[in-house]
């Protein structure tokens, strides 16, 4: 039989003449970009050219290549993998080292040059649908008294020189387009040459009965004083709202801080971001993403639910406040009924009213309901503690048992405790009382007197809550 | 000695884990999966690879004692 030689080097050498052929014919062509996308691909082709070779040797009866890829070939493998993979790194917008910062720093090879936009105006009646599409910068929206949209600000251009930076400026042109009932703020940004980038910062004053709604690529979002619905989406902002009537719908791909204060509205968060402060909002709050900052709700004055990386829990109102962080949740002052369950938390809640369904993976839990009625409470935790501090008028039914570890009983022989292998139970009344259920599979249990007086209903020691003024009417 | 069955496994190894790779990057560049997390998957492949080259050929391998390397005609 005649020694096998493969086709797949004569192959590549044809497809290298093409190329540099077609290169020498029409220049134009991209090929690094070409390679940058479509690299995977010739090693798919690469594969099943071998494939076709080996099938087609063996039908024939020819003899077969002790490998289809021989030890130079997977070395040129190894190479295109390693080409190609950085090359489409490079390539990509939002690739972890751009992240990193070091794209900011490479940007910083070239300067700052900064231009101010002419303040500009347009009439736009008393609520106008304000539009931004795809604005990268900063912008600062408050409402005021009147009809009219004012815009104004400065353009910081990063480019090489001073005549890219000018040509860059007159590209993109600032413009207050009216269509229809919907106003559009257009700063052109992506009219601009890749090299150089455009951020146009703006103070923007629409009528008070303006809605917003905002498309942005990185820059921070500051709205004030509308009574309108606020929609913001963006890949990278901060988000500041304060004072706004009506709702606000936010998603984001990346923020460090989002912060809505004294809204009448729902709230609806969205996506991925680090800290977040929703401080009186008279309407419904949602949040729905990963924010794996220090996430803080105070005085809300509808229901609450959460679904944040892997803890996810609903609250009827939040007079007081409610604080998650990585490993740990504390609620202060909140109506239940509550329902929560998480993976890796410490859970501490105080002055909770209504029924209670708590269900951690592992993590210790502190309970102290301080009010009485109770409401029925159904806690399970698979590892850590759990202490529960009850009024000393308290009554309930109480149902309590570790696998592994001991239970403390501060309400005597109302309960009856017993040891349950290297576990405890503890069962019985006390008083006349909703079901209290605590469940552990390893961790000590224990129940407690509350030291201090119940007086209305409430614990003395603990500060009564101011009323909100701005939302008395609402609760 | 290993027979022809388990030497057409052995010659389509190469290209079938080429094809492995290809598909995998691909799936990485379109967004669908990343690579940090499929690689596992050419093992697998890699293994029932080796698996039908035992089935095709069951008998032992024994590599020629002269020469050592390549020690394998064609």
């Amino acid at each position: 039989m005649r020694p096998y030689r493969s086709v797949t080097g004569p192959l590549v050498l044809i497809l290298v003449g093409v190329v540099f052929l077609l290169q020498t014919l029409s220049p134009g062509l991209r090929w690094f970009d070409l390679f940058v996308q479509y690299w995977p691909w010739l090693l798919i082709g690469w594969g099943v050219i071998g494939l076709i070779e080996v099938c087609i040797q063996f039908s024939l009866n020819h003899s077969l290549p002790a490998n289809g890829v021989s030890g130079g070939g997977w070395l040129l493998v190894v190479l295109i993998c390693a080409l190609g993979f950085s090359a489409f790194e490079w390539h990509r917008p939002d690739t972890w080292w751009r992240q990193a910062g070091f794209d900011r720093s490479m940007q910083a090879f070239g300067q700052e040059h900064e231009f101010s936009v002419e303040p500009i105006q347009r009439t736009a009646g008393r609520a106008p649908h304000v539009v931004m599409e795809n604005f990268r910068g900063d912008a600062k929206i408050t409402g005021i008294a009147g009809e009219l949209v004012t815009v104004a600000g400065h353009k910081t251009i990063q480019s090489m020189n001073n005549h890219d930076a000018e040509r860059a400026n007159t590209q993109t042109p600032v413009e207050i387009v009216s269509k229809g009932d919907r106003i559009v703020i257009r700063c052109h940004q992506d009219r601009a040459e890749s090299r150089t980038t455009v951020t146009t910062n703006l103070d923007i004053s629409v009528p008070k009965g303006a809605s917003l709604e905002a498309t942005g690529s990185k820059g921070d979002f500051d709205v004030s004083s509308l009574t309108g619905d606020v929609d913001i989406s963006s890949e990278n902002a901060g988000i500041r709202l304060q004072d706004l009537g009506g709702g606000a719908k936010l998603d984001t791909r990346r923020s460090d801080l989002i912060r809505c204060t004294n809204m009448r509205g729902t709230v609806d968060l969205r996506g991925h971001g680090t800290d977040v402060e929703l401080t009186k909002i008279a309407g419904q709050v949602t949040m729905s993403g990963s924010y794996g900052g220090s996430v803080s709700f105070h005085e809300l004055a509808k229901s609450v639910k959460v679904e944040n990386l892997r803890t996810d829990f609903s609250v009827q109102q939040v007079p007081g406040e409610i604080r998650l962080e990585r490993g740990s949740l504390s609620m202060n002052n909140v109506v239940g009924p509550i329902h929560l369950t998480t993976r890796t938390t410490d859970v501490t809640l105080d002055n909770f009213t209504e029924g209670l369904d708590l269900s951690a993976d592992k993590g210790d839990i502190e309970l102290r309901p301080g009010r009485l009625p109770l409401g029925r409470m159904n806690v399970h935790t698979g590892s850590g503690n759990i202490e529960l501090t009850l009024p000393q008028r308290a009554g309930f039914a109480m149902k309590a048992s570790t696998e592994s570890g001991e239970i403390e009983n501060d309400f005597g022989s109302g309960l009856q405790q017993r040891a349950d292998g290297r576990g405890a139970k503890l069962e019985g009344s006390v008083g006349d009382g909703p079901d209290v259920s605590l469940v552990t599979n390893r961790g000590r249990i224990s129940v407690r007197k509350m030291t201090g007086e119940v007086v209305n209903g409430r614990m003395a020691l603990l500060p009564p809550v101011p009323p909100i003024p701005a939302m008395a009417d609402k609760w | 000695m290993i027979n022809r069955r388990g030497m057409f496994v052995r010659a389509i190894r190469g290209p079938i884990l080429l094809i492995t790779i290809g598909t995998l990057f691909v799936w990485q560049q379109a967004n669908v999966i990343s690579f940090a997390r499929t690689w596992p998957s050419i093992l697998i492949v890699l293994g029932i690879l080796k698996l039908l080259e035992r089935i095709a050929s069951p008998v032992a391998y024994v590599p020629p004692p002269q020469p050592p390397a390549g020690g394998f005609t064609r």
